[in-house]
């Protein structure tokens, strides 16, 4: 066996060589814009693929009007997993590898806490869809907005209508021990006792799989409304055991997450559905304007499914709004465009996007808490029932608030 | 807790002395040259049972070990936990409300028969192979894929029971193959550390596993429709029935335990499958061969009995197995690629309870530890914790064992498996 | 030049590389690729550890992970609930020491901006800016966590040294699981699932040579994990040469030989066990401080079987192999996540890349036994030639028997 020669100056050139003559590529177009979905477990995957259909019909719909200052726009999907610690690297990733201009989708709450700090700190703008705890626009972060609907105003929907549904005494919470969860069952708990209404919470792990234990301790507890705050399969599983247990949705009045709205698995994976009630964003489809019934159209046919789901109009407008805001600002700079955003009024949609708190005025001048900073005001929120068995979402019958009723609620007893 | 005083108080009294019995029970013993094997066990049962009252003359006379002394100062102190609880807590559910507790014990037996025979596959390649599975809760997983995929997406109106068989044959071959690609070095001496090696490629296997379903299928929550409906029964008669009465999808019991159809299917489907392999096991040929290897690898192979089929057919018949528990309880829970996880983990934990490489032990291990969550997510006082905790209470179960009786239950003093000592 | 010369200056090129990786490379994505290497260097340190653990001492466990936790969490409620105030907040917990007050925050959970706010946070909007409060130093913090997992490995190794290996891996499986369940429903403590922040590694910046860094800068984050990683090879090379490093190999191959021999075997395991659960607990600490936010999912079984699968696809065996093995897979699975499209299927590689990584585990295995990178190593120091003996006497003994 012979002796190696190296030649160590040699091999360093070469390392030098490779690095320097690597240029940074320096093209302007296309102007990419980051798109922030869970598309694997433990994520909601379900949601994420919803979103990543309704950004990618975002960007062809905005590249087919001739795109944002000349150029086409390129979304950057990328998967968030649903942890945290993954979307601040992937919000790194996309800043720093993609270079994106801004970003928008996200749909768990923790994925908008832990990816907020990164982006404001590198001066991105984002829009979150999807994303509810009310600490994301509460820091009052210069970068940072948000098209959904804030955790404790989409909770005081909820359970207003749990109190004004006949005869509750006794409401049961089943939540999952998360940061969308637990500050909505508190909210919820909160608003209840308020109305004179008692309720006991119950956290679960979000895999969980098997709720007889806890089916069994809320039957103990005789509760005339259940409100389950489990995303995902969690949602599905304790429903449809529930409802094997005899205190599913046709038992007592029972409100499901709004992954419910998607009426395919809902249907596949809780036959005993029935009669549960969801909140759902947005207004119904027989309010949709023109883009949005275009839309609807459009991701039907792409998707095969019956309805466009709330968070996919979110993150469809989280997109066209930062397109928007690029066009507006004139440049792809992250100041720029925040000052676009805040003096925008953006037709999406979802209606009449606009942000009325921000750096021009606080939220506290109007005597709102800090968590209305760079919020859009408007979103609606809408209770749905499914009345009939195998109904797709799109026809559910809403049943409250007044001005968007379009039948009277269901309760049983 | 109202008192939680009493309970903790009483919790540490026992822990104490079940230690201290534990700890001196074993010397006193081994000074009198007795035999030491379950003396620690002993000690902490009698400990934690009767004090200083019981472990005195114990330590003084120093009986020989018998399943009586085990068993009794065991219940005593498990009494004793019951009643400090009762004490400290009467409002629970678990001490007043009756048909509460008798709903939450039949849900606990019902689901530990299912994890019972889930584990049963589980120990039976431990015990003629000798590896832990670590692909188990995988087999689990796909099990119940391949029924979703075979009656809803496939071949859409197929008789689930149908899909099942499809499910158990498929995975019989899968493991089959994969025993036979992956699994032979171990046999002949090629490799120095089987066990490890074995845990290794089967944790391989289930990682590989897991993202290729994931990226096959997505990873959508599906569910299969229900196998059965009940039939309507209203029995004694119908406008009082007390007795029992069904619905499509529930069963109730004496007008207060609920049983639900897809559980009540799935149990029922695994003590027939149970019966059917204890008649294999030990009425045809095939079967007496896999226990005399399992037994004896030597002695069997000089008997004529071929070692390396009986390990294809343990591997793949464990794997069946597992994938027979997901194939029936995909009708009762959403299914994911991730799900095998916590079933996985829990069949680590049933048979190291009822003794590695014992069939019986995985059945009441199973048993128990169905028992033990439905006590825990049932009795936890605070109900944002209590199911939180499911996968920590079967740990505790089982840190106790490896600290009191290392083997289990019913497990054999030397386990063997194809390498002898493990 | 011989080979194991060669083995050497190769080893410092290599090292001398990484260290001057961050002035060499120039291009767009720089804090992107920064941001692998930097954990490339947690899972090699991971690895590397673990190697140790299960292919020197052969003792395997699977709750490695939960210790690199413990670490992370320990330091996380560490800098999470302890502040130093020059005045009394009348709210908290405080005690006086010197001229501060050391001040315990309460804990309130996950909560929504609408609900309750913790008592510090009353506290400083009542000050309103006037008063400023120190965090504790983020190294004692650090060090802490680190003897967190020493403790527990202690606690653990003492509690499993009786097992044999397969009940030893079903138990630290277990213990993870029971970690990560109660890390998961303690939220008032440890917010659970939301995660906990943690100040950056440099917080207020740092100055090296007169230049400033930000907190988010890459460069201090990269060469503190680098030298960790460094240290954490050093301390590993010293046990497999020491005297003590023979003992835990006698250890793995024959324990009841071993023990006759008169090596004390339960303390070994304990040692073993305790030193490289601490390297664990370490790097977590310091990775935790690095992104800012640790959750219980990090402690899941998924992330475990990535550091097995590091560790196995790099070299069992050999620590400095798995160290190597597990920076090679974190940028190959980092840089596989693009999807493709082959003959009009979009091939989604954010999960076929774990398919195929799976099957390079198991091909590994079956038929790589000593890993990819062992190989190499092995080459140069001519180990391979005793280990090719050995093998051949092995091999005529399973001859002679069958």
């Amino acid at each position: 066996m012979g002796k190696i020669k190296i030649n160590i100056p040699r091999i360093l050139i070469t390392i030098l060589v490779i690095f320097v003559s690597i240029q940074a590529y320096a093209a302007n177009c296309p102007i990419k814009i980051g798109g922030l979905a869970p598309l694997s477990a433990p994520g909601s995957v379900t949601g994420g693929e919803a979103m990543r259909e309704a950004m990618l019909l975002a960007e062809r719909d905005i590249n087919a009007k001739g795109g944002v200052l000349g150029c086409d726009i390129d979304v950057v999907i990328t998967d968030t997993e649903g942890l945290p610690e993954k979307a601040a690297a992937m919000m790194q990733k996309l800043i720093t590898q993609d270079g994106v201009v801004a970003v928008g989708g996200g749909y768990h709450s923790s994925v908008g806490v832990a990816s907020k700090d990164v982006a404001n700190s590198r001066g991105i703008p984002v829009v979150f869809a999807e994303t509810w705890n009310d600490t994301i626009t509460g820091d009052m972060q210069k970068y940072i907005f948000r098209i959904a609907p804030l955790s404790s105003w989409a909770s005081g929907v909820i359970w207003k209508f749990a109190a004004q549904a006949p005869g509750v005494k006794s409401v049961v919470i089943v939540t999952e021990n998360t940061d969308y969860g637990i500050p909505a069952a508190e909210e919820c708990a909160k608003g209840l006792s308020s109305k004179g209404i008692s309720s006991v919470t119950f956290g679960v792990d979000i895999g969980t799989q098997d709720f007889a234990g806890i089916v069994e301790r809320v039957k103990a507890e005789r509760p005339d409304y259940t409100i389950v705050l489990l995303t995902g399969e969690a949602g599905y599983n304790y429903t449809q055991q529930a409802a094997d247990a005899g205190i599913g949705p046709q038992d007592i009045m029972f409100h499901a997450n709004q992954a419910g709205l998607e009426s395919k698995a809902w249907w596949e994976n809780v036959p005993d559905g029935n009669l549960a009630f969801m909140a759902r964003i947005g207004v119904p489809e027989t309010m949709y304007n023109e883009s949005a019934l275009k839309l609807a159209a459009d991701y039907k046919a792409n998707t095969g499914k019956d309805g466009i789901e709330s968070y996919a109009l979110e993150a469809y407008d989280s997109i066209g709004v930062i397109a928007q805001a690029i066009n507006e600002a004139g440049s792809t700079d992250g100041d720029a465009i925040v000052t676009a955003l805040e003096n925008i009024s953006h037709d999406g949609v979802l209606g009449r996007i606009y942000f009325p708190y921000g750096s021009k005025k606080s939220p506290s001048e109007d005597g709102k808490g800090s968590e209305w900073w760079h919020q859009w005001p408007d979103p609606a929120i809408t209770m749905v029932q499914y009345q009939k068995e195998g109904e797709p979402s799109n026809t559910m019958t809403i049943v409250y608030p007044e001005v968007y009723k379009t039948g009277d609620p269901i309760y049983v007893d | 807790m109202e008192y939680s005083a009493i309970f903790w108080w009483t919790a540490l009294w026992l822990i104490f002395w079940g230690v201290v019995g534990s700890i001196f029970t074993r010397r006193v013993y081994l000074r009198k040259d007795l035999d030491t094997s379950n003396s620690i066990l002993v000690g902490a049962m009698v400990g934690a049972a009767f004090g200083p009252i019981g472990l005195v003359p114990m330590w003084i006379k120093t009986p020989e070990i018998s399943r009586k002394l085990i068993l009794i100062p065991g219940f005593v102190a498990l009494g004793i936990i019951m009643l400090a609880f009762a004490l400290a807590d009467p409002e629970n559910n678990c001490v007043s409300n009756g048909s509460f507790v008798a709903s939450q014990i039949t849900n606990g037996l019902i689901i530990g028969i299912i994890y019972g025979l889930m584990a049963l596959g589980l120990t039976l390649i431990f015990s003629i192979l000798g590896i832990v599975s670590f692909s188990h809760g995988e087999f689990y997983m796909i099990g119940g894929m391949i029924v979703y995929y075979s009656t809803v997406v496939w071949f859409p109106g197929l008789h689930p029971v149908i899909g099942v068989l499809i499910a158990c044959l498929l995975t019989f071959l899968l493991g089959a193959i994969f025993e036979r690609l992956f699994l032979t070095p171990l046999y002949d001496g090629r490799i120095d550390r089987p066990v490890e090696y074995g845990i290794l490629i089967t944790f391989g296997l289930a990682f590989t596993l897991q993202y290729f379903v994931q990226a096959i299928g997505g990873s959508n929550p599906v569910k299969a429709k229900r196998f059965f409906d009940f039939p309507r029964i209203r029995l004694p008669d119908k406008e009082d029935p007390w007795l029992i009465k069904t619905s499509r999808g529930n069963m109730e019991l004496f007008d207060t335990v609920s049983i639900s159809n897809p559980r009540f299917v799935a149990s029922v489907i695994s003590i027939l499958v149970l019966l059917g392999l204890l008649y294999f096991l030990y009425r045809t040929w095939t079967g007496k061969a896999l226990r005399a290897v399992s037994q004896d690898r030597d002695a069997a192979t000089i008997a004529g009995i071929n070692p390396h089929h009986m390990n294809m057919l343990a591997f793949a018949l464990g794997g069946m197995i597992a994938a027979l528990s997901g194939a029936t309880l995909v009708q009762a829970f959403s299914w994911l690629p991730q799900v095998g996880m916590i079933p996985a983990m829990r069949s680590f934990v049933i048979v190291v309870l009822g003794g590695l490489g014992s069939l019986p032990g995985a059945f009441i291990g199973g048993i128990i530890i169905g028992l033990v969550e439905a006590a825990g997510t049932g009795c936890v006082p605070d109900p944002q914790k209590a199911s939180s905790y499911i996968p920590a209470y079967g740990m505790i179960v089982l840190t106790l064992m490896l600290l009191l009786r290392p083997t289990g239950l019913l497990g054999r003093r030397f386990a063997s498996g194809t390498h002898g000592k493990l | 030049m011989n080979r194991q010369q060669t083995l050497w200056l190769i080893s410092i090129l290599i090292i001398v590389f990484f260290i001057a990786f961050p002035f060499l490379y120039g291009r767009k994505d720089y804090d992107y690729i920064m941001h692998v290497c930097i954990t490339g260097f947690f899972y090699a340190i991971l690895a590397s550890s673990w190697s140790m653990l299960a292919g020197y001492a052969g003792q395997f466990s699977f709750g490695h992970m939960a210790f690199m936790g413990l670490g992370a969490y320990g330091t996380a409620l560490f800098s999470h609930y302890f502040y130093l105030s020059p005045v009394p907040t009348n709210l908290c917990t405080e005690f006086e020491i010197g001229d501060q007050y050391f001040i315990i925050k309460n804990a309130v959970g996950v909560t929504s901006s609408t609900l309750d706010q913790d008592c510090l946070t009353k506290a400083l909007a009542v000050w309103d800016g006037s008063i400023q409060i120190t965090p504790m130093p983020i190294w004692i913090g650090i060090i802490l966590g680190a003897l967190l997992g020493g403790i527990f490995g202690l606690l653990i190794g003492m509690l499993v040294l009786r097992l044999r290996a397969a009940y030893l891996a079903l138990f630290t499986l277990g213990f993870s699981e029971i970690l990560r369940a109660t890390i998961s429903a303690e939220i008032k403590i440890t917010r659970g699932q939301a995660g906990i922040e943690l100040p950056y590694l440099f917080e207020n910046g740092i100055s090296i040579f007169g230049h400033e860094f930000s907190k988010t800068d890459k460069i201090p984050p990269y060469y503190v994990m680098l030298f960790l990683l460094l240290a954490c090879m050093a301390v590993l090379a010293w046990l497999a040469k020491s005297r003590f490093g023979l003992f835990v190999r006698a250890l793995r191959e024959d324990e009841d030989a071993a023990a006759a021999l008169g090596v004390n075997t339960v303390r070994f395991k304990i040692m073993v066990f305790v030193i490289t659960s601490t390297m664990a607990a370490l790097a977590g600490a310091v990775q935790a401080h690095y992104i800012g936010i640790i959750t219980p999912n990090n402690l899941m079984i998924l992330q475990m079987s990535l550091v097995v699968a590091m560790a196995v696809i790099g070299g069992l065996e050999n620590f400095a192999a798995a160290a190597i093995g597990a920076i090679i897979i974190q940028f190959l699975l980092e840089l596989l996540r693009e999807s493709f499209v082959i003959g009009g299927v979009e091939v989604d590689m954010t999960l076929w890349r774990l398919v195929f990584f799976g099957a390079v585990l198991m091909i590994t295995l079956r038929f790589y036994r000593n890993g990819l990178i062992t190989p190499i190593i092995e080459f140069f120091t001519r180990a391979h030639v005793a280990s090719e003996t050995v093998e051949k006497r092995g091999f005529q003994k399973t001859e002679d028997v069958e």
